[in-house]
């Protein structure tokens, strides 16, 4: 049961990063064509207001993805000296420490939200977007991390719990090394 | 609180808790014992702030291009190429692998993916030529760090972000010491086989029709590089603009190598999603610890703490660049940037060192960490791409490269105009 929840959130998150991936692709196109019109004396104007919201969104929503490819850094260098055991109550403490705080994160983002919702606040510029038309979103992939987090902690303390801890390890595990960029 | 921020960041880190999560924990911290305001209530507002941006989103952009180039197959062709142009030299061989991780630097912005993609298509090589291992594969680990110094770096895109100076600036500070680290290594790889001729392998002299032929397959990583760079340093566009045309430019490069196809392309877009929220964890909890920490008056009590302990600013950067080497062999890269770039930089600042000098000073250290065990991101890379052997081997061969580095952090601190000579110029 808990290994087939970890499967469909890794199969959803990866629907979900692809689609992100799609929508930073179409904003890097419309920036070029942008660098193009401005060349032949016209603009889309607004280019770089939009590219700000587009990259809010996503980082909202890519941290899920990152979180179940294990992508998210950790020093795992006093990880790497206790035993399989060890090193499972160490990724549950940690993953619950990430749901916990990212739980908060989020809250905090329902204030920005709210006040925008209550004020009916547009962006102070020439686009004057309406700021909840790009905080919704940008909210809801804060919640969406959220629940991806709990969701994995509990699958995981499930399989812990089983003594599965080869699956629990390749759950919530520290990064493989060489998928580690920069 | 200096005390509580350095034992509360080591102990938290070494529990394995993620970094970016740690430092958001310490900002609640700072909040909670040393502000008489509640800082925690601005959370929201900065973690909107901080990744509603238009500067930012030139990472995802980056990582884009190079996602698209090292899977395009244009690796191969490019390490081929340079083989004909710098394999003359003693050593042979390694210096290809130096040159093509420089040319796969000045286009990907990462290290580790610079690394790999020549440790890919170069390992085999080494087997098929019987080549010494340990220098070969300390070269491509010490040539693909060149990947966050060259530009475009996103690692100097998080600095500037963080630290607030020109990101056009510090991408044109970091080409002059950039270059000459890929020159230095080449120059180190020669003196070491004209000593000791069994660490490298036999000379490869092509006649002059082959190298002008192999020429072309330069042509189009050259070109990119000089539309990206040639773009941000005339001020034509952003680093955000300049990105997208680089994007456009890899997927164009991709399509005539015949590279392209949506298997590669979803990859390419599921793997640029993962890095980016990667960096960004990091990014936006560094940028809420910078924030607590400057309200709660961190500036003011390292003032004092510099002042109490009675150095001259020289020997307190000297503290400092020892301190990233230390802290270089336990953590990586951008996460060793990002945690110390709240505390140390305002301090570095604060001495009167350039801001802009500091980042590439910064860069080099940090390029130290990636190739000394035991925790160096490119050993590992690299030795994933081999077939066997043991890890010592690629750390041995990886020395003399670390020795290089060594002698550039020396360099700059005593000729700051390596690096701050062309950002003026471009004033």
């Amino acid at each position: 049961m808990a290994q087939q929840t970890l499967s469909m959130l890794r199969r959803v998150n990866r629907i979900v990063a692809v689609l992100i991936g799609i929508l930073l692709l179409i904003c890097a196109g419309s920036v070029l064509l942008d660098i193009v019109l401005r060349k032949m004396g016209s603009s889309f104007g607004g280019t770089d207001e939009i590219t700000g919201y587009v990259m809010a969104i996503s980082t909202a929503w890519g941290m899920g993805y990152a979180m179940l490819e294990l992508a998210h850094v950790r020093i795992d260098f006093l990880r790497g000296q206790v035993n399989r055991v060890g090193r499972s109550l160490m990724d549950l403490l940690a993953m619950l420490v990430l749901s916990a705080t990212v739980s908060v994160i989020a809250i905090r983002c329902w204030s920005v939200l709210e006040t925008t919702l209550a004020n009916g606040s547009r962006a102070n510029t020439p686009l004057e977007t309406p700021l909840a038309l790009v905080q919704i979103p940008w909210f809801a992939g804060w919640i969406w991390f959220a629940t991806m987090a709990w969701v994995t902690f509990l699958a995981a303390l499930a399989l812990v719990y089983q003594g599965r801890f080869e699956q629990s390890e390749a759950a919530i595990g520290a990064f493989a090394e060489q998928d580690a960029a920069l | 609180m200096i005390t509580f921020v350095t034992v509360g960041l080591l102990g938290l880190l070494s529990l394995s808790i993620p970094v970016g999560i740690v430092l958001f924990l310490l900002g609640f911290g700072i909040d909670t014992f040393f502000s008489s305001f509640p800082l925690s209530k601005g959370l929201g507002r900065l973690v909107w702030s901080s990744s509603n941006s238009s500067t930012l989103i030139a990472i995802p952009f980056f990582v884009l291009l190079g996602e698209v180039l090292v899977r395009s197959g244009l690796a191969a062709r490019t390490y081929a190429a340079l083989d004909r142009w710098v394999s003359w030299l003693p050593g042979g061989l390694v210096h290809a692998n130096i040159a093509t991780a420089t040319m796969f630097s000045a286009t990907s912005g990462s290290s580790v993916a610079t690394a790999a993609t020549v440790a890919t298509v170069a390992m085999p090589q080494a087997e098929k030529l019987g080549y010494d291992q340990k220098l070969f594969s300390g070269a491509i680990a010490a040539g693909g760090t060149l990947g966050i110094m060259i530009p475009p770096s996103i690692n100097l895109i998080v600095y500037g972000f963080l630290t607030q100076t020109s990101i056009p600036q510090l991408f044109v500070a970091g080409l002059l010491p950039g270059i000459a680290l890929a020159v230095s290594f080449v120059l180190a790889t020669a003196m070491i086989c004209a000593v000791r001729p069994d660490l490298g392998g036999d000379r490869r002299i092509f006649p002059f029709s082959e190298m002008m032929r192999a020429l072309v397959d330069l042509v189009p990583i050259i070109l990119l590089f000089t539309v990206i760079i040639g773009a941000i340093y005339k001020g034509w566009a952003t680093p955000t603009e300049a990105a997208s045309v680089g994007v456009g430019g890899a997927i164009l490069i991709a399509a005539l190598f015949g590279g392209i196809n949506v298997r590669m392309i979803t990859e390419a877009l599921a793997g640029t999603v993962k890095i980016t929220a990667m960096i960004m964890l990091v990014v936006i909890g560094a940028s809420f610890l910078n924030f607590t920490l400057s309200a709660a008056g961190m500036g003011q009590e390292l003032r004092f703490f510099l002042e109490g302990l009675g150095l001259s600013p020289l020997w307190t950067l000297l503290v400092i660049v020892v301190m990233y080497v230390v802290l270089g062999f336990f953590i990586e890269t951008l996460s060793l940037m990002v945690v110390t770039i709240p505390i140390v930089v305002p301090l570095v600042v604060n001495l009167g060192y350039d801001p802009i000098w500091f980042g590439i000073l910064m860069i080099v250290l940090i390029e130290m960490a990636l190739i000394t065990p035991p925790v160096g991101l490119n050993l590992y890379v690299v030795q994933g791409a081999r077939k066997g052997g043991k890890m010592s081997e690629v750390m041995l061969g990886s020395i003399p490269f670390v020795l290089v580095m060594t002698l550039m952090v020396i360099a700059l601190i005593i000729f700051p105009d390596i690096a701050l000579y062309l950002p003026r110029a471009l004033q």
